[in-house]
């Protein structure tokens, strides 16, 4: 994709423009000087090892849980839960 | 002051209250208050709770702690069955599908939920003005914020409404209101309190943490709430902390950043009150180190970059299709755009467009991944320190809370005022606030996972200061 995206289509919030308060924040990012040169999280560290993954299973959800989703969803016609249109081209 | 939960326990047991009376009595406190500190009362299920913990009683049987102890739980947090809406127009009418770890070991030890609370949309803020439940009011001055993010859940704490109140510290958001209004706020190391049902705002530092009055009831909540789980898979074991153990200090050498005193932004009073406070504690005979540390500005925005990037992320799925308050426009992208539009507040825009902003091509390699190279130096930089020191002591916040109003019209000014909480959010420490030391009181933090030595020094500070 060699079209750029502006930060309005990137956030899909309509006319949205970047913050002259919130690049005042970035700018001192910008002008920093890190001693290391790295992002690779040396220090934190909270992967899982594969050793330790959880189970691979698919847990049936309660029937409240599935009821409860349905009321949440947005959209309902003729019995039938619907997104919002197909995605066109 | 003491145990609320202890004594509470003791008052049902002995049969001086019923559970019955206690939770009305506060449902009906909450209701009536004018601190918009509510979001949505649990009447029936808390009053159903109630009368289960009361049949106990009286057929003899033993209850537990927490068995009885009414509690509140920040606005978002799932509860199967109630309304979870993050203070957002977007999710004004979802309902919890499921309910979070941490709540269901509370409700599982027969703590009853009172109230959802008002807290900043999404845990955006640091005033809790950015709510479509109208700005929470101080517990001490009404006139001022009450913090955030956590801010409701920090002023039924303080004004008795609930004994003890879970919030959500994504970067102070249980600290600062904490501080605000003069009770404990703990954030405890990250992973210890599983985020599983805890709307994600920035998970690399989103931590579940409890609001109470006293030391013991922090350790009384903390202990129910921690725990690995396979539903969070950043979750951690750990160990539970007993009375005994947090009963006496063996701390020997506490340090403070020389720079958070020194900074022109500090208010006067509150910098002699914390100075004052580090004399006390040297007169008991504890070496005292000053501490050099990262500028509040880079700490602040390095904390920004990263939780606004992570935020863009997060909230992605809400769109009006996946879930939320869906506004239909033309075709699906106009429909996502219209809905998130509508229905996300200033400041939540604000953060989503910031964090793509930094995550987009040309902009990720100086600012984003710069800012990740920062919190590893800032991490790294507190496990130097705690080599030196026991115990990293600091004000809660530069200046004490703005008036109503203030915080909206100027955002940079309230990022700043995160300067002190943020740090420690990157570094991923155990850190609690007392409400004590200066007017917005003192944050204790040690290394990570030693969220023990947290309590007993505090439990020390509140004999000396």
């Amino acid at each position: 994709m060699s079209k750029t995206m502006t930060v309005d289509i990137l956030s899909s919030i309509k006319g949205a423009q970047p913050s002259e308060s919130v690049n005042k924040l970035f700018d001192v990012i910008k002008n920093a000087v890190p001693s290391n040169n790295n992002s690779l999280n040396n220090v934190n560290y909270n992967c899982v090892s594969v050793s330790n993954l959880r189970e691979d299973v698919v847990i049936e959800s309660s029937a409240i849980e599935k009821q409860i989703i349905l009321e949440n969803f947005p959209n309902k016609k003729n019995g039938f839960l619907v997104v919002a249109k197909v995605i066109e081209g | 002051m003491d145990s609320q939960i202890k004594k509470i326990h003791q008052q049902l047991v002995s049969k001086q209250i019923t559970c019955t009376a206690l939770v009305q009595e506060k449902l009906d406190l909450l209701k009536q208050n004018t601190y918009n500190s509510v979001n949505s009362l649990l009447d029936t299920l808390a009053l159903d709770l109630a009368a289960k913990v009361d049949a106990k009683i009286a057929k003899g049987e033993t209850i537990g702690l927490l068995e009885g102890i009414p509690f509140g739980i920040k606005d978002v947090f799932m509860l199967q069955g109630t309304y979870t809406t993050a203070s957002s127009d977007l999710l004004k009418n979802y309902k919890s599908p499921y309910t979070a770890t941490a709540i269901q070991k509370l409700l599982d030890a027969g703590a009853i939920p009172l109230v959802k609370e008002n807290c900043d949309s999404f845990g955006h803020g640091s005033s809790s003005e950015n709510t479509i439940f109208g700005a929470v009011k101080n517990a001490i001055d009404p006139t001022l914020v009450a913090g955030g993010s956590s801010g409701g859940s920090a002023v039924n704490v303080a004004k008795e409404y609930t004994i003890f109140s879970i919030g959500g510290d994504t970067g102070g958001s249980v600290r600062q209101p904490a501080g605000y209004n003069h009770i404990y706020g703990l954030k405890p190391t990250y992973g210890r309190i599983s985020r599983y049902g805890l709307m994600a705002y920035a998970s690399s530092t989103d931590c579940v943490g409890p609001l109470a009055k006293s030391v013991e009831d922090i350790r009384i909540v903390l202990n129910v709430m921690s725990g690995k789980d396979t539903k969070d898979q950043t979750s951690i074991t750990s160990t539970e902390i007993s009375e005994d153990a947090i009963a006496t200090s063996n701390v020997k050498t506490i340090g403070y950043f020389k720079n958070f005193v020194e900074s022109d932004a500090i208010d006067a009073q509150i910098k002699a009150d914390f100075l004052a406070s580090i004399e006390k504690i040297k007169a008991k005979g504890i070496e005292v180190k000053e501490l050099d540390f990262f500028k509040s500005d880079i700490l602040v925005s390095t904390y920004y970059t990263l939780a606004m990037a992570e935020t863009a992320s997060n909230l992605s799925r809400l769109d009006g299709t996946n879930y939320g308050n869906r506004i239909e426009a033309e075709n699906l992208i106009e429909t996502y755009a219209v809905t998130r539009s509508e229905n996300f507040s200033e400041e939540t825009k604000r953060r989503i467009v910031g964090g793509n902003q930094v995550l987009s091509q040309g902009f990720s390699d100086e600012i984003y991944l710069k800012g990740l190279a920062l919190r590893d130096q800032i991490s790294e930089n507190f496990s130097k320190d705690f080599e030196a020191v026991d115990i990293i002591l600091s004000p809660v916040t530069p200046n004490t809370p703005p008036k109503i109003g203030d915080s909206l019209k100027d955002p940079l000014a309230m990022y700043l005022s995160d300067a002190y909480t943020v740090g420690f959010s990157l570094g991923q420490l155990p850190t609690l606030t007392v409400p004590q030391g200066t007017s917005t009181g003192l944050q204790i933090t040690a290394a990570k996972n030693n969220d023990e030595l947290v309590l007993k020094f505090a439990n020390f500070l509140k004999e000396l200061i």
